[in-house]
Order: C-alpha cells, then structure tokens, then sequence
C-alpha cells in the first residue's frame, strides 16, 4: 500500500513537476523567442545595411565621378605638343627664278649666244653686200 | 504538452528562420548596394565610349609611320616624300634646288595618318629649273584628295578642308603646327607677290585624314 502511495505521490510530483515545466515552457517561448527574433533582426538588419550601403557608396561613388569628368576634360589640354618641336618663322619654299645665284650664268652663256648671233648676222650681211656691189 | 513543445519548437523554428531571412536581406542589400556600386561603373563605362566617340569623329588614326610619297590628282603631282628636319637657325628645312623637285615632311611633326597635324612642304618655283612640286598646290579646292604612301606601305588618303594664302610675317604657326583631335594635313609652299628677297606670302592647304588601306 505504502508503496503503491509513494509512487503515486510520486509519480504525482513528477507529473506536476513535468506540468509546471510543461507551463513555464510556452511561457518562455512566448516572452522571450519574439523579443530574440525582432530585436536581433533588427540590430542584424542595421548592422549589414549600413555597413555595406556606406562602404560602396563611399568606394564606388567618388571613383566614377571623379575619374571620368578627368578622363575626357584633361586628354586634350594635358597632352604633349603633337608637333615635337614648332619652327621659328615661316617656310622658304619658294626660289625665285631671277634670285638665284644660278641665274647669272644663264644670262652670260644667253648674252655670248645673241652677240655671236649678231657678229655672224653682220658679216653674212657684209659679205652679200659686197658681192652685190661687184667689189 | 506535446502540443505546447511543439509550438515552442516551432516557435524556435520560426525564429531561427526569421533570423535567416535576415541575413539574407542584408546580404540582398549588399548585393544591391554593390549593384548601385556597379552602376557608377557602368555610367562610367558610358563615359568611355563618349570620350572615344569624340576622338571616333574622324577616321580611326594609323600607326606612325614616314610618308615615303604624295599624290594629289587635282593638281598632277605625284613625287617621293623626303624627310626635313630644322635648320642651325630654328627654321625648318626645305627640299633641295634641283632639276627633280620633290616635297619633304617635316619629321617633327606627326606622320601622316596618326592624330596631329602632319605638315609636309614643297617649292612653288626652284630658281632655273623652273616650276616646284607644289607650284599648282594654291588650285586646289575644298573636298579634292590628297593621298600619302607610308613606309610600311598604308595609304592614307586626305580631303582638303581649306586653303589659306597668308603673309609670312603673319605666319599662323599655332594653326599649323598646334595640336588637333584628329589626322590632318598640312601643305606648305610659297606664293603671292614676290620682292628681291622672294614671295612675300605662303600657301597652306589644310586637309583631314578621310580613309586609310592597310597593306
């Protein structure tokens, strides 16, 4: 009998033991797994968005916007003369026909032709005069 | 009981999955943020193509290479190209007097085809022997072709955009010689009325880089 009593008392005591833990059970679910969820969320939510929002707005931004407006505005202005070096004055690319020393020679040899011309011309024509006067 | 654990393990699980999605939207996030990374990038990238489009106005620029000789139809000419370098006082150097005149390109300058004004000269007269190279360069007119062979056998055809006769106390040397965005061509001579001393003025044809054939 007295047996029989224990375990029921006991098994009793377990029973409420399980049922009280069974309760609180809920209970802890209850209170303490949403506040987990939607607090650490939370926190995990601004801990990743800032940190990679920032980041590459901070990286990426800066790069393109600088970079290109240099790119085409600095090309023209900053290159290297394409002509290594700019002559003084103007070419000289015209030799006049009279100018050169060249032409002197040309007059003379032209000269000594019309007077050797003029010599022969004169005595052809002395020549013919006299036979025509029977000299 | 068994229904009470089993909310709280679904509970737990819910939880736990709810923290996953979490992650997983910040990593959406990331993943966004570095699209918006991307698409700097890719303005940037549209950047690109306009500054290339810019220098694209034109025929794509050649290799440098020296012009080894010219024609220019409209006008007969058809001579080899020298190369002319400066002269002990800063001027630039011109071809030679001679029977068989030729035009020589200003090796300082750009060559032919590459991005830059590439300026080749010729005489208008040589003394004795008569008419230069470029004795006809001041009948050319706007539109007509001016085709240079290079050393590694390109051709590299002009048009001529325009003519100008200048003095030659008012050479325009930033004209001439400054930089451009695109392959043009210079063609000097002399002309205009001349003095004891010689012509007073000079002719320059300006032409640009319109089509260019690769051996």
């Amino acid at each position: 009998m007295r047996r029989t009593v224990r375990r029921t008392v006991l098994s009793a005591v377990a029973l409420a033991a399980t049922a009280v833990l069974a309760g609180t059970a809920p209970a802890f679910a209850d209170g303490t797994a949403t506040p987990v969820p939607s607090t650490a969320p939370s926190e995990g939510t601004e801990a990743p968005t800032t940190a990679p929002t920032q980041d590459p707005a901070e990286e990426a931004s800066p790069v393109p916007s600088e970079a290109p407006s240099d790119g085409p505005t600095t090309d023209p202005n900053q290159d290297p003369a394409q002509v290594a070096e700019v002559p003084a004055g103007a070419p000289d690319t015209g030799v006049t026909p009279a100018s050169s020393d060249s032409g002197v020679p040309g007059t003379l040899i032209g000269g000594g032709a019309a007077a050797a011309f003029a010599v022969g011309g004169a005595a052809v024509f002395l020549v013919v005069r006299r036979r025509a006067t029977g000299a | 009981m068994t229904v009470l654990s089993r909310r709280a393990f679904g509970t737990a699980a819910t939880a736990a999955a709810a923290t996953l999605l979490v992650g997983c939207s910040s990593d959406g996030e990331g993943v966004r943020t570095s699209g918006t990374a991307t698409s700097p990038s890719a303005s940037a990238s549209k950047n690109a193509p306009a500054s290339t489009n810019t220098s694209a106005k034109s025929v794509p620029a050649v290799g440098r290479s020296a012009p080894v000789r010219l024609r220019i139809p409209a006008i007969g000419v058809d001579t080899p190209v020298m190369r002319l370098g400066l002269a002990p006082d800063r001027t630039v150097e011109v071809p030679p007097v001679t029977d068989h005149d030729q035009a020589g390109w200003y090796e300082k300058s750009p060559t032919p085809g590459q991005t830059g004004p590439s300026v080749i000269l010729g005489h208008v007269t040589v003394g004795s022997y008569g008419d230069g190279v470029f004795h006809d360069l001041g009948r050319l007119r706007r539109g007509e072709k001016i085709v240079a062979r290079l050393e590694n056998g390109t051709e590299t055809e002009f048009t001529v955009t325009s003519l100008r006769t200048v003095a030659k106390a008012d050479f325009p040397a930033d004209d001439v010689y400054g930089n451009v965005d695109r392959p043009e061509l210079r063609l000097i001579t002399c002309g205009g009325p001349r003095d004891e001393n010689g012509y007073l003025d000079n002719v320059i044809v300006f032409a640009a880089l319109t089509s260019s054939t690769s051996p």
